[in-house]
């Protein structure tokens, strides 16, 4: 494949459109060219900006209620194909209300048990993601550039509510290459941001709840790795594209 | 199909999908007055359609395809009578809770920004690039909704990017991102 056949190729193999033998000419041209690699990588750039929901237009309130009325069915007929499903209502309402407390029970049973935290998790590992993937796109990585510790650190006290924890791992390969304000679970977090080789890696934390000392967690997404854990009363999410076993030593240095 | 059981089905089909009509059309419309009025146009269009739809049938694509044309009859009687279609100001059209933090701030510059480099684009291309990017369509639902064929869709799509690839990195130099 030449470069003039992988440029036809570009959209439709970055959109998963083309088929595999394709996909597969253009993958082999793509290793042996840089200036077409770089075409894919803006392509994934463009990606990471028109990613963000919010760039969708939202149906405003009122007009969703007036179609709503306008097109859903008459309550009466609702009521019409309830009766049709559950001819036997007097017996199915304490059987449905006897089932709803059962489910509720052992609800909130199991998330006592901390049983639903996976379940509750995915959301803020998304929300982490597209975080980092954000900083590493157009806007802005750092606030406070700089490798030393105690220029990152007195930063932050300024400007947030708390004063986390920063340190310098350079000697095991994580170099702190400074810190950011992000806003994360629906508060302002510290990000501190360290480099291994050219990945970037973002430390996101904040207090934590509980104090808790959990073991981390490892979560992946669209091939970043997430690690978070409970410590010294924080809660840490680490996110890079770093393989899974860097992230973890990473985890372990913090952890420290 | 009696009454009823077409209204129960295009509630369940076609109901839920007003997210996808408003912004289609907003980004046609580019105002937001208008994208409210050709939304229930389409609407009672495909309400009166929905006779015709058949099982089996991509309800978002066959919806999308019928925003599309009412979108374009409109413009295209604008066009006989000259009027220009107002251009919003996209700055509210953004709801937020204040005070916000300065990462949020630059989150929101960056959304308009997108936003109005998207609004310069061709409509083709624009069209191309809002049902794929921000509607997630596949390549065979676009060629659906705006009616060409597949292969029209594609450089549609690829000359769309880099037109606005071209146009971010200018206000990225103009630093409005």
């Amino acid at each position: 494949m030449n470069c003039q056949e992988c440029r036809d190729y570009i959209d439709p193999y970055f959109d998963s459109e083309l088929g595999t033998a394709d996909a597969i000419r253009v993958r082999q041209h793509l290793r042996d060219c840089p200036e077409c690699r770089e075409r894919l990588q803006s392509r994934e750039a463009l990606r990471g900006l028109l990613g963000d929901p919010q760039l969708k237009y939202e149906i405003p309130g009122t007009l969703r209620e007036k179609l709503a009325s306008r097109f859903r069915p008459p309550a009466t007929s609702l009521r019409k194909r309830f009766e049709r499903k559950y001819t036997a209502r007097w017996l199915f309402i304490p059987m449905a209300l006897a089932a709803g407390i059962t489910l509720l029970f052992g609800l909130v049973f199991l998330n006592k048990n901390g049983r639903f935290e996976h379940l509750n998790a995915p959301s803020l590992v998304d929300e982490v993601v597209a975080d980092h993937v954000r900083s590493m796109l157009a806007t802005h990585l750092l606030d406070v550039p700089s490798t030393d510790q105690h220029t990152v650190k007195p930063w932050f006290d300024g400007k947030l509510k708390f004063a986390p924890p920063v340190q310098d791992f350079a000697d095991h390969g994580f170099r702190l290459i400074g810190g950011r304000l992000d806003y994360l679970n629906g508060q302002e977090v510290a990000a501190v941001v360290y480099q291994k080789n050219k990945h970037i890696i973002n430390l996101f934390l904040w207090p934590a709840e509980s104090n808790g000392n959990g073991s981390p967690r490892s979560f992946s997404r669209n091939g970043y790795n997430i690690i978070h854990w409970n410590h010294d009363g924080f809660d840490w999410w680490a996110v890079s594209d770093v393989s899974a076993a860097d992230l973890a030593a990473f985890a372990g240095l913090q952890r420290q | 199909m009696n009454d009823e059981h077409i209204r129960e089905r295009f509630e369940t089909l076609i109901l839920p999908l007003m997210n996808d009509a408003y912004n289609l059309a907003r980004w046609l419309m580019r105002n937001s007055q208008d994208a409210e009025d050709m939304v229930q146009e389409s609407y009672f269009r495909a309400f009166k359609f929905f006779g015709s739809f058949r099982e089996g049938t991509n309800a978002r694509a066959w919806l999308l395809r019928i925003v599309r044309n009412t979108c374009y009859t409109a413009l295209a009687g604008e066009e006989r009578k000259g009027r220009e279609v107002p251009l919003e100001e996209e700055a509210n059209e953004i709801q937020d809770a204040s005070p916000l933090p300065p990462v949020i701030l630059t989150r929101k510059a960056t959304i308009e920004a997108v936003r109005a480099a998207i609004a310069e684009l061709d409509t083709d291309f624009r069209e191309a690039i809002v049902l794929r990017e921000l509607e997630g369509l596949s390549y065979k639902e676009i060629s659906e909704v705006t009616e060409v064929p597949i292969g029209t869709v594609m450089s549609r799509l690829s000359r769309g990017r880099d037109q606005l690839a071209l146009l971010l990195s200018a206000r990225k130099k103009s630093d409005q991102l």
